[in-house]
């Protein structure tokens, strides 16, 4: 998977690559459908000590122990409710397990790389490098997140960060 | 014509390391002065498949080592010459260069040191000693080269040229160059076309410790089986073209005319240790059954029937003499070389298979989930009506002891005897006592203790600085001993048991015992704060602070410091707790407490709030329910338990993870006392739920380390449960006092959980 976000820039001007969109609050983000591994809806967690408000902690995936996290929370976006319409995305990064509490999954697209629009930069306001570009269709705003960049960001704390480590 | 043997290297790999264990073992067994002829005769053998396993796989240079071992070695067991201490550190060091080598192939490198020259050359010497036999039978080891593996027999192959379509001479040539590198070959490649017609028959013979299969592999290349004639050259038959070997008798026919060998042959080969009792007849039976033994497994082929080696023997004697029999023969010994090191070993070979250990672990993983599924069912069903569904009830309990058993079964798989670890240590403390000038004397007790694979690798650096530290700082040296009216030699007691649903593993000495005013001098130049009126528990914990060492000067073995800190570390990361009892001159012993596995824990589940805790069982010492007059507060702040006339650091799991919800009164909870590498503390908690087993899983295997927190569980529920970390619970705890904690961070805006 690794391998195609890298040369991803030609996949991309070829065909058309897949992604999965959600909503958050008003605003909706696609992601690489391929790091998709199931859509399931939300179970009571267990919390975890000492860890961000956005992490709500870990439920227990068939064995295996999954760490979910409020993206509303993590981009301050929108009611953080949770209901039976509540969908947790489950992602496989390189063969890590997450799973993103989202409002809803509403589509699967194909975008054509060149439909994908850089996205301007919003100074400090925003980090843009999680962000592939902005997509339109249908006159709705769709943001391409780099998914796998972001969960292996140091700013989400998932993964042991190597200074961290040290410390 | 070579075959792809790299698929086989780590097989050769693992067969080597326990050849090499099981060598070592032998050597520290031996009784120089009375040396036993099986334990020899195992230590050739095991010298033996190695050269053997080395050769086929092209890696020379362990062969060349091994070769030379082999010399020595087998005329040490065909009691040519007498052991001696200094061939026994010969092969000890010639054991070293092979580990080495070994590691350095496994890495894909050469291991090249002078070293591995400097030991052959002092093997070499040692064998080409006067012998006592006086039979000028001392081996030039050069020429043992090339006729090594003629001992054993062969193959007779046969075939016609003109039928396998190879009429080329140059062709020929390749494929006798082909065999020749499974073994020695003799024979003629008719060198032209013509010769090849005329000579209907090609006959060659192949020597050497070769299989049918390899053989027919080489052929199956270039024709159809049935067109090669494969036969079978008993030993004796090779040495017919080969070698004499008078002292041969001495290993072969000697026992073929002892009384009794037959009735030995006859027996299985489990059977002689009924002959336990009589002198000298084990041995005979032994190497009886070894001969039958090594012959079944080499070749499959053989008649063991006790007439056999009768014609043998004859064939034996009228073989011509031949000048390049400077190697001294093995014959009972050739087909061994696939097998492993001793019979009975061979045997347990057989049924037993290899599985990667990941394989293993999927499978535990798997029954984890199964008892997992049934307590979720049988949770499930504790609505129904046991009277009206008396079937599901019926079931459900057989499901249960169904799938304990199966977890118990799966289990075992990973158990290992911890002989493995213990084994090493005849050889530590031979060499540690031997630089130190002490005369040490190991005793292992319960070396059949099993434990997870896991922690018995684990086990062995622990236990190597525990008894290196034995020797080093527990063991007197000879003249204090006796002066001190103990016997010269110091006893040191490694001993493994099952206790309750633990492993204890015990290091104890004879010796000098810890000296209470040296720590606690060491303890107040090094700052360490000390009660005023310290308990012996408490002072000889002082040796596990990082950086605390009581041996005047550093020598290589101890004395740096590190380690006694690296070792409570290393067993607590097992989940396991060391104690230290001593007393001044009679001596120390050590006390390591491990769980039976990494993989399941036996836990208490405790409340605290919405969340369920597990508590390791090994930490928990009591459980209280507490008065309020027990709770006080130290400046305000710090809050203590009064337990039995002793202030414990009070952990309240609420404050330590920030986990919110309303603050209850400590007296309505319940106080549990825990054992942490800092002493005792009390945690407190709402309520105690039940005792379990609950299978670990990793937090990060998805997420990262927690602080407090040492894995996870799946309760019956299906909900995770986190397995507290006490050691880290009163770090935090302290950290927590002091407001030095990151403020609550748990949101609790429309959690339904917090609710």
């Amino acid at each position: 998977m690794n391998d195609e976000r890298k040369d991803g820039s030609a996949v991309a001007t070829d065909g058309a690559r897949e992604y999965l969109t959600f909503t958050l609050g008003d605003e909706e983000y696609g992601i690489d459908i391929l790091k998709v591994q199931e859509i399931r809806g939300y179970d009571a967690v267990t919390k975890i000590a000492n860890s961000p408000a956005f992490i709500k902690g870990v439920i227990n995936m068939r064995g295996v122990i999954v760490p979910i996290i409020d993206m509303r929370l993590k981009f301050n976006l929108g009611q953080v409710e949770y209901n039976e319409f509540t969908v947790v995305i489950i992602l496989n990064i390189d063969s890590r397990i997450v799973g993103l509490v989202v409002d809803g999954v509403s589509d699967v697209i194909a975008l054509a790389g060149d439909r994908i629009r850089p996205a301007p930069e919003f100074g400090a306001l925003l980090d843009t490098a999680y962000i592939d570009g902005l997509a339109t269709l249908d006159d709705r705003m769709i943001i391409m997140v780099d998914i796998a960049r972001l969960m292996t960001s140091q700013e989400m704390g998932l993964v042991e960060q190597v200074h961290e480590a040290v410390a | 014509m070579t075959i792809d043997m790299s698929q086989f290297y780590q097989v050769f790999f693992e067969e080597a390391g326990e050849n090499l264990a099981t060598m070592e073992g032998l050597l520290l067994e031996l009784d120089v002065d009375a040396p036993d002829l099986e334990t020899l005769n195992a230590i050739f053998r095991a010298a033996h498949s190695m050269k053997g396993g080395a050769g086929t796989f092209g890696f020379n240079d362990m062969a060349r080592v091994t070769h030379v071992l082999e010399t020595l070695l087998d005329r040490l067991r065909k009691q040519e010459l007498a052991p001696t201490v200094e061939m026994v550190d010969a092969f000890l060091q010639a054991g070293d260069v092979l580990k080495s080598q070994l590691a350095a192939h496994q890495e894909g490198t050469e291991y090249e040191a002078p070293r591995v020259a400097e030991v052959c050359a002092h093997l070499e010497v040692l064998a080409s000693l006067d012998d006592t036999s006086g039979e000028g039978l001392a081996s030039p080891v050069r020429d043992t080269g090339v006729r090594e593996s003629l001992e054993g027999g062969g193959w007779r192959i046969e075939f016609r040229p003109a039928d396998i379509g190879r009429r080329d001479g140059l062709e020929l040539q390749g494929l006798f160059d082909a065999l020749g590198e499974l073994g020695t070959i003799e024979g003629t490649v008719p060198s032209d076309l013509d010769g090849a017609r005329e000579m209907d028959v090609c006959v060659w013979r192949l020597f050497g410790d070769v299989g049918r299969g390899a053989v027919e592999e080489i052929f199956a290349f270039i024709c159809e089986p049935n067109q090669v004639s494969l036969a079978a050259i008993q030993p004796d038959e090779s040495s017919l073209s080969a070698e004499p070997d008078e002292s041969d008798d001495d290993g072969y026919g000697f026992f073929m005319g002892a009384p009794g060998s037959e009735f030995a042959l006859d027996q299985e080969l489990d059977g002689f240790g009924l002959f336990g009792g009589s002198p000298g007849m084990d041995q005979v039976v032994e190497l009886a059954n070894q001969d039958r033994l090594d012959r079944d497994l080499g070749y499959g082929f053989f008649d063991a029937s006790p007439g056999f080696p009768e014609p043998n023997g004859e064939a034996r004697r009228e073989s011509p003499a031949q000048t390049v029999a400077a190697q001294p023969k093995r014959s009972v010994d050739a087909g061994g070389s696939r097998a492993t090191a001793a019979p009975k070993r061979a045997i347990a070979a057989d049924t037993s298979i290899r599985v990667s250990v990941e394989k293993v672990d999927q499978l535990i993983n798997l029954v984890g989930e199964l008892v997992i599924t049934h307590a979720m069912l049988a949770e499930s069903a504790t609505v129904l009506d046991p009277a009206l569904h008396e079937r599901i009830f019926g079931g459900l309990s057989n499901l249960e002891r169904n799938s304990r058993d199966l977890q118990q079964a799966v289990m075992s798989i990973r158990m290992m005897p911890i002989s493995f670890v213990f084994n090493r240590f005849p050889r530590v403390v031979r060499d540690t006592a031997a630089s130190l000038g002490k005369k040490v004397l190991l005793r292992l007790v319960g070396e059949d203790t099993e434990l997870d694979k896991g922690l018995i690798e684990r086990m062995a650096d622990p236990l190597n600085h525990l008894v290196r530290n034995s020797i080093d700082h527990g063991i007197e040296q000879p003249e204090a001993r006796r002066a001190a009216g103990k016997p010269e030699q110091g006893e040191i007691t490694l001993r493994a048991s099952h206790r309750g649903g633990s492993v204890v593993v015990e290091v104890s000495d004879d010796g000098a015992g810890l000296n209470r005013e040296k720590l606690l001098a060491k303890a107040a130049k090094q700052g360490i704060p000390m009660p005023d009126n310290p308990s012996d528990k408490e002072v000889w914990a002082l040796i596990f602070h990082a950086g605390f060492s009581t041996a005047e000067r550093v020598t290589d073995i101890s004395g740096r410091g590190v380690g006694m800190d690296v070792v409570r570390r290393n067993i607590e990361d097992m989940n396991g707790r060391v104690e230290i009892e001593s007393s001044p001159g009679r001596g120390t012993h050590i006390t390591i407490r491990l769980p039976l596995t990494l993989a399941i824990l036996d836990g208490l589940s405790v409340r605290m709030g919405e969340e369920i805790f597990i508590l390791p069982l090994t930490v928990i010492q009591e459980s209280i329910q507490p008065k309020p007059e027990q709770f006080k507060s130290v400046v305000g702040k710090g809050r203590v338990a009064l337990v039995n006339g002793e202030y414990l650091p009070m952990v309240s799991l609420r404050d330590v993870f920030n986990s919110g919800g309303p603050e209850t009164r400590p007296e309505d909870g319940i106080l549990v006392i825990v054992d942490t590498n800092e002493g005792r503390a009390a945690v407190l908690v709402d309520e105690l739920v039940a005792q379990h087993q609950v299978v670990i899983k990793s937090l990060e295997t998805n997420y990262r380390k927690v602080d407090g927190v040492s894995g996870a569980t799946i309760m019956g529920d299906g909900r995770v449960a986190l397995i507290l970390d006490v050691d880290a619970l009163v770090r935090l705890n302290r950290r927590a006092t002091r407001g030095s904690v990151r403020p609550i961070q748990f949101s609790v805006t429309g959690d339904p959980n917090d609710e």
